[in-house]
């Protein structure tokens, strides 16, 4: 089963927030992640899938099949909501078991399908208690199994690990990664967490202010973003305004940088783009030549096998992340590390 | 963290109720039941083997449940509409919905003649496309009639009772019951209705009591026509068959009533509160 959006727009009544134009496809077994700011449109597309708002423009396709005029209930998706949404009046078998009784299958059966389904998500010991009884961890669970029981043609995640603290998130991740691979389903998870989709997405797609900005794997999306909005809502990144100033070479805010300047113009304006992790310290003997600079740490955060330290030079400042434990005066930027960017 | 109080000063503070109750309810009860018993407990005996009492405790019991049941389906209908809406214009909404109560029984009842009697202003517009205002118009002087004008000041008082649990009810899960199978009703029935029960029981027992024990409407509309309880015991104090005794004990069992509604509500909600 594949999922599918083409060309969709959708504007919320009385606003100009919605989506835009939106394009992309989800296939059979694929777990899809959409990460963007509050606003940018990300669960807007989770609705417009599962049928809670209806398209504008374009289309919704659920295995090449057009959707747009199929209410929520037909379209056998599963959902699980950022709060869980658990109903706290029922057991978790019969929560589990509710899909499956709106489609008349006898409670016998029904109880032994739920129990299974929890079971596989390592809540079958529970199934009598309900949910008031659970912690957030273990109420996710019961929400993947609930969403999974009736074998939808899709699953979509909102926010599923928000409510979570740091480390069970971590290993819920996993969990559900484990549970979606085994159920082989295609997966739409809504995150505004970039770690959660980068780690657990088969692609990553970035939603800004109602458009997609950019489509690919996790690997793309870090290391050659579309734009500056891109490279800096997906991890930590270096971005200085500058200039080609002839061959391999550009002026920025700090200094002259050594770089592939191939397809850019002299006097082009463009945006130079560094990770941190791939700035270096150096000796401080090297700074007459570009892409090597001194100054001072201006910031410098312990984060256990890491440090990421900001280093002030004349005209901006550099951060970088680095293992090494002394000082860190001077350092360079291979031309390698430098990707241009487009100035929006 | 709470901090308990000692029993002393706990016992201070219920001091004004229990005067209050004292005053107003124990008291008048006592002097009710002291009526009832003041000819030796025949009074009991007359109002049993009085069929007229018979016929009005039917009537009060009939409208007592059917008026209140109306009003709980149009407090919940509308009570779901004003959840949904934006909170200052629900707030609006609500001091118009909660008007009639400010009204008294009578007036209300003058507003439905004016409406819906044989000179009414729907009545005549019913007239014009050949509706016999004898007909139209003797409605609102029926049982049903009755019913429905008790609803005017019933509805506002399920919509006050039923609209913070609506409110406070996670609509996301209707979603997730959509999302799962369910369509908008059955999901509504499945998983709304179960949570919002303790207050759909005790919106129709408060309506209750007000029902069974309303009278100033009941009189206005169809005078000692209709049989119920309040009305029979108004022919026992005004008309000239004055029986004070029977009218005690017939005001006896009007309180018997509304508590034991009042009482079973109570018991179904904190029953449920507690599971």
């Amino acid at each position: 089963m594949t999922l599918r959006y083409d060309a969709v727009s959708y504007t919320y009544p009385g606003t100009s927030i919605g989506v835009f134009d939106v394009s992309l496809e989800i296939g059979r077994g694929e777990l899809l992640a959409i990460i963007g700011a509050s606003g940018s449109g990300k669960s807007t597309l989770l609705k417009l899938l599962a049928g809670f708002v209806k398209p504008a423009n374009g289309r919704i396709l659920i295995d090449g099949k057009d959707v747009g005029e199929l209410l929520p209930e037909k379209r056998k998706l599963g959902v699980v909501f950022q709060n869980y949404a658990l109903f706290p009046h029922m057991r978790l078998w019969e929560n589990v078991g509710y899909a499956l009784k709106v489609r008349g299958i006898g409670k016998a059966e029904r109880r032994a399908l739920a129990v299974e389904m929890l079971a596989r998500v390592g809540m079958g010991a529970r199934a009598d208690d309900l949910p008031g009884m659970l912690s957030g961890g273990q109420q996710q669970r019961v929400a993947l199994a609930r969403a999974l029981v009736f074998e939808p043609r899709g699953l979509l995640l909102d926010e599923p690990l928000s409510a979570l603290d740091a480390g069970l998130r971590v290993e819920m991740r996993d969990e559900i990664l484990r549970v979606q691979r085994s159920a082989g389903i295609a997966t739409l998870l809504v995150t505004h967490d970039q770690e959660e989709a980068l780690s657990i997405g088969d692609k990553v797609a970035v939603m800004h202010e109602g458009r997609l900005v950019q489509i690919g794997t996790p690997r793309d999306l870090y290391e050659t973003p579309v734009n500056a909005y891109v490279a800096a809502f997906v991890g930590q990144s270096n971005l200085w305004p500058g200039k080609v100033t002839g061959t391999g070479r550009i002026d920025t805010e700090i200094g002259a940088l050594a770089c592939d300047t191939k397809g850019k113009s002299n006097g082009e304006a463009v945006i130079a783009f560094v990770r941190p992790e791939r700035v270096q310290p150096t000796s401080p003997s090297a700074v007459a030549e570009p892409g090597h600079f001194s100054g001072t740490i201006e910031a410098d955060r312990y984060l256990g096998p890491i440090r990421r330290i900001d280093l002030a030079v004349p005209g901006g400042r550099i951060r970088l992340e680095t293992h090494l434990r002394g000082p860190v005066t001077s350092v360079e930027i291979p031309p390698d590390a430098i990707r241009l960017l487009p100035v929006s | 963290m709470s901090v308990r109080a000692s029993t002393p000063i706990l016992a201070a503070f219920s001091v004004p109720g229990v005067i209050v109750l004292a005053l107003f309810f124990i008291v008048p009860v006592c002097s009710v039941l002291v009526g009832a018993l003041s000819d030796g407990g025949s009074a009991f005996s007359r109002l049993i083997a009085d069929p007229v009492f018979w016929n009005g405790l039917k009537g009060t019991i009939v409208l007592g449940t059917v008026a209140p049941l109306f009003s709980l389906f149009i407090g919940f209908s509308v009570a779901l509409t004003l959840a949904r809406l934006a909170p200052g214009l629900r707030t609006a909404a609500l001091i118009a919905i909660s008007l009639p109560l400010t009204f008294s029984g009578l007036i209300v009842a003058y507003g439905f003649i004016l409406l819906l009697g044989r000179s009414g202003f729907v009545t005549l517009l019913l007239a014009t496309i050949g509706l016999d205002p004898a007909v139209t118009g003797a409605f609102i002087f029926s049982p049903l009639g009755l019913g429905l004008a008790y609803s005017y000041y019933l509805v506002p008082r399920v919509v006050l009772i039923v609209l913070p649990a609506i409110t406070n009810f996670d609509r996301n899960q209707l979603v997730a019951a959509r999302s799962l199978g369910a369509g908008g009703l059955r999901a509504l029935i499945d998983v709304m209705l179960p949570q919002i029960m303790p207050s759909l029981v005790a919106a129709f027992c408060l309506t209750s009591a007000v029902a069974v024990g309303a009278y100033g409407t009941a009189l206005a509309l169809v005078g000692t026509q209709v049989n119920i309880l309040p009305l029979v015991l108004y022919s026992k104090i005004s008309e000239t068959g004055t029986d004070l005794p029977a009218a005690s004990a017939a005001s006896l069992v009007l309180v018997a009533i509304c508590a034991a509604v009042v009482a079973i509500g109570e018991a179904v909600g904190s029953r449920r509160t507690r599971r």
